[in-house]
Parts: C-alpha cells; sequence; structure tokens
C-alpha cells in the first residue's frame, strides 16, 4: 500500500511539474507574441518631461568646448533631436550613421544634439571613433536624469519652442523616423496613434 | 503547526526568489536605481545608496533563509522586504502614477504598476509567514529529499508563469484600447 502511495505521488509530481511548465510556457508565448503584435514605433517611456510640456532648460559645453543650449524657444527656429547615446551601447552605434543622414537631410530646421555619459576620455574616443564632427556631443549627467533617460539609446524631440514634441527609446531608423511621424500628426507617440484608431490593429 | 518538509521546501524557494532577484537588479543596476527613483518615496539623490541597500538586504535574505539557524529571521526578512515592495506600488497606485516601470522583472521586461503586483507581493508575504510557524518535529528521509526538491521547481515555475501573465496584462489591455 504505501509502496503504491509512494509511486502514485512521484508520478503526480512530475505531472504537476509537466503541467506547470506547459504553464509557464504559454505564458511566455503570449509575451512574446504581445511583443511581436506591438506597434513598430519608439517606445515611449514613462517619467521625465512629458510630452507638450516645456523641456527641461540646460545649458553646458560640448566636448569641445562649444556652447549648448537645450530648451527654451529656439533663435533660428530649428526643433532639436536629443539622442542619447553611450560608448557602451551597441545599439546607439549602430543608429549614428542614420542620425548624420537624417541631420544632414533636415539641414538648418534640425539641430542634432547627443548626450551621454561617463570618462571623459572614453567619450572623446567615441566621438573621434564615429567621426561625429559636427554633431555636439554634451557630457552630462544632469541632462540624463532632467529627461529620465532609462534606457539607450532614448530619443527627445524638442520643437523651436523649446516643448516637448515626441520622445522614447529608438532601436532603429523606423523608430527614430516614428519621432519625426509623431511630431507631424501632433501625437504623442505611435503607441497613442494607435490607441486612436490611427494605425489597424493587429487581430 | 507544519510539516518540516515545507518549510525546507519555503526556505529554498525563497532564498531562490529573493537570490534571483538580486541578480536581476545588479545586471540592470542602471534601470533598476532609475526605476526605483521614479517611485518617488526617497530623494532621487539618495537613489543610488537606496538602490544598493535593497540589493543587499535581497542577498541577506537570501542567506538568511539558507542559513538553518536563522530561518525566522530570514522569513521575518522576506515577508518584510515583499510587504515593503508591495507598499511602494501601492503608494503609487494610489497617487495615480500606474504608468511608471515596476523595476520587478529584471532588465528584460518593463511592466508598469498595476494591483495585480500588489497581490502578488501579498501572496508571497503571506507564504513567508507561513514559514514562522512551529513544525512537527519528525525525521526527513529521502522521500521528503524529492517532495522539497519537486515543491521548490513547481513554485519557482508557477511564480515565473504568474509574473509573466502579470506583465502581459497591460500590453493586453493596450491592444483593446482606451475602454
Amino acid at each position: 500500500m504505501s509502496q503504491a502511495l509512494l509511486v502514485s505521488n512521484l508520478l503526480l509530481w512530475l505531472a504537476v511539474l509537466a503541467l506547470a511548465a506547459v504553464v509557464y510556457a504559454l505564458a511566455r508565448q503570449i509575451g512574446v507574441l504581445h511583443e511581436r503584435v506591438a506597434p513598430a514605433g519608439a517606445l515611449i517611456m514613462s517619467g521625465g518631461p512629458r510630452v507638450g510640456e516645456p523641456a527641461p532648460r540646460f545649458s553646458g559645453e560640448d566636448l569641445s568646448g562649444r556652447p549648448v543650449e537645450i530648451g527654451g524657444a529656439d533663435a533660428q527656429g530649428a526643433s532639436t533631436l536629443l539622442l542619447f547615446v553611450s560608448p557602451g551601447c551597441p545599439v546607439c552605434k549602430a543608429l549614428l550613421p542614420v542620425v548624420k543622414s537624417i541631420a544632414a537631410q533636415e539641414g538648418g530646421r534640425l539641430r542634432v544634439v547627443l548626450a551621454s555619459d561617463g570618462p571623459l576620455e572614453e567619450q572623446r574616443g567615441f566621438a573621434d571613433e564615429h567621426a561625429l564632427g559636427a554633431l555636439p556631443l554634451v557630457v552630462s549627467t544632469e541632462l540624463g536624469l532632467a529627461h529620465r533617460v532609462a534606457k539607450l539609446p532614448h530619443a527627445v524631440l524638442i520643437d523651436a519652442g523649446g516643448v516637448v514634441r515626441a520622445k522614447g527609446l529608438v532601436n532603429t531608423r523606423e523608430h527614430l523616423e516614428s519621432l519625426f511621424e509623431a511630431q507631424r500628426r501632433g501625437v504623442a507617440s505611435i503607441q497613442d496613434l494607435a490607441a486612436a484608431g490611427g494605425v489597424r490593429r493587429v487581430g | 503547526m507544519i510539516d518540516p518538509v515545507v518549510v525546507l521546501a519555503l526556505r529554498a524557494a525563497g532564498a531562490a526568489l529573493f537570490a534571483s532577484a538580486a541578480l536581476h537588479k545588479l545586471r540592470g543596476f542602471a534601470e533598476f536605481r532609475v526605476a526605483l527613483a521614479d517611485y518617488q518615496l526617497v530623494p532621487w539623490w539618495t537613489s543610488g545608496i537606496a538602490a544598493r541597500a535593497l540589493v543587499a538586504a535581497e542577498c541577506a535574505t537570501a542567506v538568511l533563509l539558507l542559513s538553518p539557524l536563522a530561518r525566522p529571521t530570514g522569513f521575518a526578512a522576506a515577508a518584510g522586504l515583499l510587504a515593503l515592495y508591495g507598499a511602494a506600488i501601492a503608494v503609487n497606485l494610489l497617487r495615480g502614477r500606474r504608468d511608471i516601470d515596476c523595476g520587478c522583472f529584471g532588465p528584460a521586461q518593463r511592466a508598469p504598476l498595476g494591483v495585480g503586483l500588489v497581490v502578488r507581493n501579498a501572496l508571497l508575504a503571506a507564504v513567508a509567514l507561513t514559514g514562522l510557524l512551529p513544525t512537527v518535529d519528525r525525521p526527513l528521509g529521502g522521500v521528503d529529499a524529492i517532495t522539497a526538491a519537486a515543491l521548490v521547481l513547481a513554485l519557482a515555475l508557477l511564480h515565473a508563469a504568474a509574473s509573466q501573465l502579470i506583465a502581459n496584462a497591460p500590453r493586453l489591455r493596450s491592444l483593446r484600447g482606451p475602454a
């Protein structure tokens, strides 16, 4: 009898573990499906200045000592694309050529400012390695904290009036372009657009 | 009175839970610090110290749970930490700040705050408190080892599944659109 109970118990444990594993696998699959179905735009992060609010004012110098002002009305009427990067972030490096091409395309209408944080020598090496040249690179912890940057590369699009028009985590060219799209359409993020019915939902 | 094998399994499961939580926080320490600062419970300049203190507390709890002598302290510390996290989430839910990152599932997965997380923490804290109950005195045998190991594994899988479902819930809501 005791032997039979032991065997039955072991078999039940095996069944319980198998079921628990199946439940976990199903939950995980749902998670993956959600990732696939989510709109492919810059993922907006909470925290920091909201879209429609004025960007926190910042004045400082870039690596080569040129003064950089962020926030407040721009005298030339240009928008500002503030992109938070780091030498230790491979996605940021992959994005730099895209940023340079956008900067060249937009010309005077858009000012691109890169922001990073960390030891100065490392940042200089990063700037040289990627031939950032004309793009100002600001090294400041304060700027990252003001915008509550949690994940890199993080982009903030600020209009000529100093108001945040779009922001989010940008992993690809499409994400970066979605910020300009969001500004043009006057929505906070591609997720908002989807919620408003602008993007056809899947399912 | 509870059976010692239950306590044994709870100790191992609790230690695994806190060790993995501490590991997640260390792997994405910068993200965890920002998430913690976003809770707006401590001044932002102390968030670095607070984040380190929490990771240290989690490691200490895991060690206490594993050491046979400090078992009650370990369970009390576990319940205390879980209640603290639950309270921090509840405070921000009451403030209406549900869209901040909860920082619960490690750097790979972000999830906003929700009632599900508070319930999860309350349940876990209740389980941790049952470990404080007096145990029946009986010798542990070979079958108990299998029971304890299987229980730990089953709890770990169920916890992972529940966490995944809690993280999925807000995504499902956003797909359905504004109600």
